[in-house]
């Protein structure tokens, strides 16, 4: 597989890695291109040529665009594999974690606006009620897919996904796998709360 | 023996016969699963994708909620849920500030101390001290028709960042060892920590269908009549899409996915209703039929 040339932008480098590197936690200079992370990394055949040390790479070398936006980015499952068997003890799942929410930040469309759906939804729902509520979340999700490919005309889409759902709930229904009533925590206030605090120092 | 207890979500909804059948194999080897009061969701796998200070700030609060039961340990059977909140509970040790931070708001403070653990390492000390052996009520010579190919997934052993894990990080040994307990030999293979895709199951099927086929096909190739796991996410995700993933990839045979208290549970004579087993998407009773324990 050809990897493309990454232009070297020395200032934007040292911006970039410090900025990733502080907010993942993760030492990304110490990495020395040993791939060890890409040889067990089990999505690798479906994200072209972005391996975990090619990502760290296109970071060190400055270029925004490509780290923000690249298949690994979103479709990196956090397995840890990479992060486990590094002998530099760097995390890539943070790596991927952390360009997610600065993709978010610089409002950019997400590669697999799927996958960012999926975890939003999650969350809101967690936070709102204080327990995620599978039927509510994923009705969320749904509707959020449903309205971006309306938008883009593409009604093929939204009956392939409305079928394999549908196939998927009655099943779960049959088996009494899925759940109806609402779980709540009263405890919501004090996790809402503090997240009203972090973002309001974030300003 | 009374142990503190945090179910999470899924065992609340989907996963709701994980829930049921843990209290009951644990009553079975005289320890009591105390549910701590008003829990909250941990923020899972996606807080660490979609907000860092609430992946932290979740499962402090039931930590807290945890400490204040007086309990010493808690017993967290689902896999995200035991990886966010061991993971919460070291970063809140090393980081006091954080620690004051999420403290001022809540009800219930994190002190620390209070021992979180996999159900694995739960089972194993009673495995240790023999009450899983004295358990067993049905014929042994039934259990050992069955040939398991443990599954881990990733959370059981693999971690964001540096904990005490409890278990070999590559090549885990603590279901197998539960099983051995009750005679029945576990099969050797390879992708036993293996990702099973989670909740890209749901928003990247084409990725999480060519995970599951791998662990599939080494499964089967081993001679694996089963699959016996832990983590309810594994579970749904191998239980749900044998179908989807199967023409897809070749794949005819369908294993059913147990998980360890179910055998457990089967081992201590209960039955496929008290234990739910027919609430599997792929079938989990024909095998049983077949070893003659139901
Ligand atoms: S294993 Fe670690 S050091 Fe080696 S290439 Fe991957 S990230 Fe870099
Ligand atoms: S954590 Fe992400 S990048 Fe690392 S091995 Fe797993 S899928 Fe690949």
């Amino acid at each position: 597989m050809t990897v493309p040339a990454h232009a070297y932008d020395p200032e934007a480098a040292r911006s970039l890695i410090v900025e990733v590197s502080e907010r993942s936690g993760q030492n990304l200079l110490a990495c020395y291109q040993c791939r060890r992370c890409a040889a067990g990394c089990p999505v690798g055949e479906e994200t072209g040529y972005v391996t975990p040390d090619r990502l760290i790479r296109m970071i060190a070398l400055g270029d925004r665009q490509a780290a923000l936006e690249n298949e690994l980015v979103w479709r990196c499952v956090s397995c840890y594999t990479c992060g486990t068997r590094c002998p530099n003890d760097i995390q890539t799942a943070r790596i991927t974690e952390t360009l997610k929410k600065m993709a978010k930040e610089a409002h950019l469309e997400p590669l697999r606006p799927k996958i960012a759906d999926f975890h939003s939804a999650f969350l809101e729902s967690g936070v709102r009620w204080g327990r995620a509520n599978e039927m509510e979340f994923m009705g969320i999700y749904e509707v959020k897919g449903a309205l971006r490919s309306m938008k883009k005309k593409d009604f093929k889409s939204i009956a392939e996904e409305l079928k394999t759902q549908a196939d998927l709930g009655l099943s779960m229904f049959k088996r009494k796998r899925m759940h109806m009533g609402l779980q709540v925590s009263a405890g919501r206030k004090e996790i809402q709360r503090l997240q009203k605090k972090a973002s309001q120092k974030k300003r | 023996m009374d142990i503190a207890y945090y179910p999470g979500c899924s065992l609340k909804a989907s996963s709701a016969l994980y829930d049921v059948q843990s209290r009951r194999v644990f009553e079975g080897l005289g320890i009591y699963l105390k549910e701590i009061p008003d829990w909250n969701c941990c923020g899972a796998t996606s807080a660490g994708k979609v907000d860092d200070f609430l992946a932290m700030a979740m499962p402090a609060r039931n930590l807290g909620i945890a400490e204040a039961t007086g309990l010493a340990e808690m017993v967290i059977p689902c896999s995200a849920c035991y990886s966010r909140t061991l993971v919460a509970q070291n970063r809140l040790e090393k980081d006091p500030v954080l620690k004051d931070t999420i403290n001022a708001e809540l009800s219930r403070k994190v002190g620390g101390g209070i021992k979180v653990s996999s159900i694995l390492e739960v089972l194993l000390t009673a495995v240790a001290s023999g009450d899983v052996a004295k358990s067993i009520r049905v014929d042994k010579k039934t259990l050992k028709g069955f040939k398991p190919a443990c599954y881990y997934g990733c959370l059981q052993t693999r971690f964001p960042e540096a904990v005490p894990v409890p278990d070999d990080v590559e090549n885990p040994q603590g279901m197998e060892k539960v099983l051995k307990a009750l005679g029945i030999q576990a099969l050797d293979w390879s992708y036993k920590t293996d990702c099973c895709g989670a909740s890209a199951a749901v928003t990247d099927a084409d990725a999480s269908d060519a995970l599951m086929a791998r662990i599939m096909k080494d499964a089967v190739a081993r001679g694996a009549n089963c699959f016996v796991v832990t983590c309810p996410m594994c579970q749904l995700n191998l239980d749900a899409y044998q179908d989807r993933l199967g023409p897809k990839h070749g794949i005819r045979e369908r294993l059913p996915v147990y998980f360890i208290t179910e055998i457990l549970g089967l081992a201590m004579g209960m039955g496929v209703e008290e234990l739910q087993i027919d609430r599997h998407l792929t079938d989990a009773t024909t095998l049983l039929k077949e070893l003659e324990l139901i």
